[in-house]
């Protein structure tokens, strides 16, 4: 799957004019690459999996590091898309803990719990713990807060605000996880709101331009599908704040399928489901579950290792399946 | 458009039951109309089996749930009527009204939620996960 994302393209960053996932051009912009699965670009510093494991730990610098992104985990998903979705959860886990060099934390990009399921929250957090590596940092999907307004979510992992949206510094980057699936609106979409753009804007306000940035939401930040609701309305809001920055990444969960989008110095990066796939945009009657034949579910789901190495512009995305 | 015909997605296992509405045929007629009676009670008699064999109780209104959609985004109905929406995505979905007089729990696969509308008024609904579903119900 990571395999044309050689870096042989670092060269070719297309830029999309304009584009800022909102306006009817971007729009329209962003709804022509998904409905043709033209990939636009694929940036500087994606290697392939082949590429990366030849970087050993020991020609790391010390500043280097790396994260895992894990998203879309269902867990108490019981459906025909997949009857064990605890299953394929532990096996993600299994990749993680076989990571080396061990990853500095791990990134959950929502929908830990499949409708906040009894339990599901606990295992997540006990899997996640059990792969030894000491902190794991959450944000929600729709399944896991929509019953509750997400008072269930926000107690445990809303930190000392109660808020949930968060930023953190590690080794010179700056993390910024953001909410966009809390208070849904009927004919809305996955939206931030005032409080939280505004904090947002305050948070970067004091960085340099060359501080590196990573964003992770659970629903896509740009314009993958509006029309199946895989966009935040107020994406581009955010974004504006980010475009001074001269390395940004942008991680994304929900679509259960890798999809990548470069934008001046914003990369976007979609994230595959541990439990089930989604149909490519636009692909059938609507979004939901899509079966496939057994010994291919494993080939469409998996976990994300991000690689930052420092002086490089952008971090490298090693998508890895669980087949 | 609606349906799907995609080879990979899940076929669907339609498990809900359908419930058959009863028709209550007259049996309240069962004594039949004696001979000695007046003409007229027995027309007026005739006349009322006749209504009431046809016009069986309606059956309460479904609204299915496929493919991130309210199959009938909008319903009329009479006051007192009960409806009754099924899920049939593997996605869970919610129907909720936007001003919160009903809200169904996350349904499952073939799981259901029914509301009775005592009042007359517009509903408008949604999916608490997926906000683009919408419907509304019109009580008259």
């Amino acid at each position: 799957m990571n395999d044309d994302m050689t870096a042989d393209r670092d060269s070719q960053s297309p830029q999309v004019p304009g584009g800022d996932g909102v306006d009817r051009r971007g729009f329209l912009q962003c709804m022509a690459w998904a409905g043709t699965g033209l990939v636009w670009a694929a940036g500087g510093g994606v290697f392939s999996s082949r590429i990366l494991s030849q970087a050993s730990a020991s020609e790391r610098g010390a500043s280097d590091f790396s994260f895992v992104q894990i998203s879309d985990t269902h867990i108490g998903f019981k459906g025909e898309a997949n009857k064990d979705a605890l299953g394929t959860f532990e096996q993600a886990l299994a990749r993680i803990t076989a990571l080396d060099p061990a990853p500095a934390f791990i990134i959950h990009t929502g929908d830990i719990t499949h409708a906040q399921k009894a339990g599901a929250f606990d295992i997540v957090a006990e899997g996640l713990k059990g792969t030894k590596i000491d902190r794991a940092i959450y944000v929600p999907g729709e399944n896991d807060v929509f019953a509750d307004g997400g008072k269930e979510y926000l107690g445990r992992f809303g930190g000392p605000s109660g808020r949930g949206w968060q930023s953190f510094d590690y080794k010179g980057v700056h993390f910024i996880g953001l909410i966009n699936v809390l208070n849904f609106k009927a004919g809305g979409l996955g939206n931030l709101g005032a409080d939280q753009l505004d904090w947002l804007k305050k948070d970067v306000e004091g960085l340099g331009s060359s501080t590196p940035i990573v964003v992770f939401a659970h629903v896509p930040l740009w314009a993958v599908y509006p029309k199946w609701g895989w966009v935040t309305d107020d994406g581009g809001q955010a974004l504006s704040f980010l475009r001074r920055f001269g390395s940004v990444t942008v991680l994304n969960g929900h679509i259960h399928q890798i999809m990548q989008k470069v934008e001046g110095n914003i990369s976007f990066h979609t994230a595959l489901s541990t439990a089930f796939p989604q149909p490519a945009p636009g692909v059938g009657a609507g979004p939901g579950p899509v079966k496939v034949p057994a010994e291919e579910l494993r080939g469409v789901l998996g976990v994300r290792a991000v690689n930052y190495v420092q002086g490089k512009s952008r971090l490298a995305i090693v998508d890895s399946t669980l087949a | 458009m609606k349906r799907d015909c995609r080879p990979n997605r899940a076929v669907w296992m339609w498990r809900s039951a359908i419930i058959g509405t009863t028709a209550l045929c007259g049996l309240a007629l069962a004594g039949g109309v004696s001979a000695d009676q007046p003409v007229r009670a027995a027309v007026l008699d005739r006349s009322d089996q006749r209504v009431v064999a046809t016009a069986p109780v309606p059956p309460e209104p479904r609204i299915q749930i496929a493919k991130h959609k309210y199959d009938r985004p909008t319903l009329t109905i009479p006051v007192g009527t009960t409806v009754t929406w099924v899920n049939k995505d593997e996605d869970v979905h919610t129907v909720v009204s936007t001003t919160l007089i009903f809200r169904s729990p996350g349904l499952e696969t073939d799981e259901g939620y029914s509301y009775r509308f005592t009042k007359p008024g517009v509903y408008q609904y949604f999916c608490t996960l997926h906000p683009l579903m919408t419907g509304k119900v019109i009580v008259k």
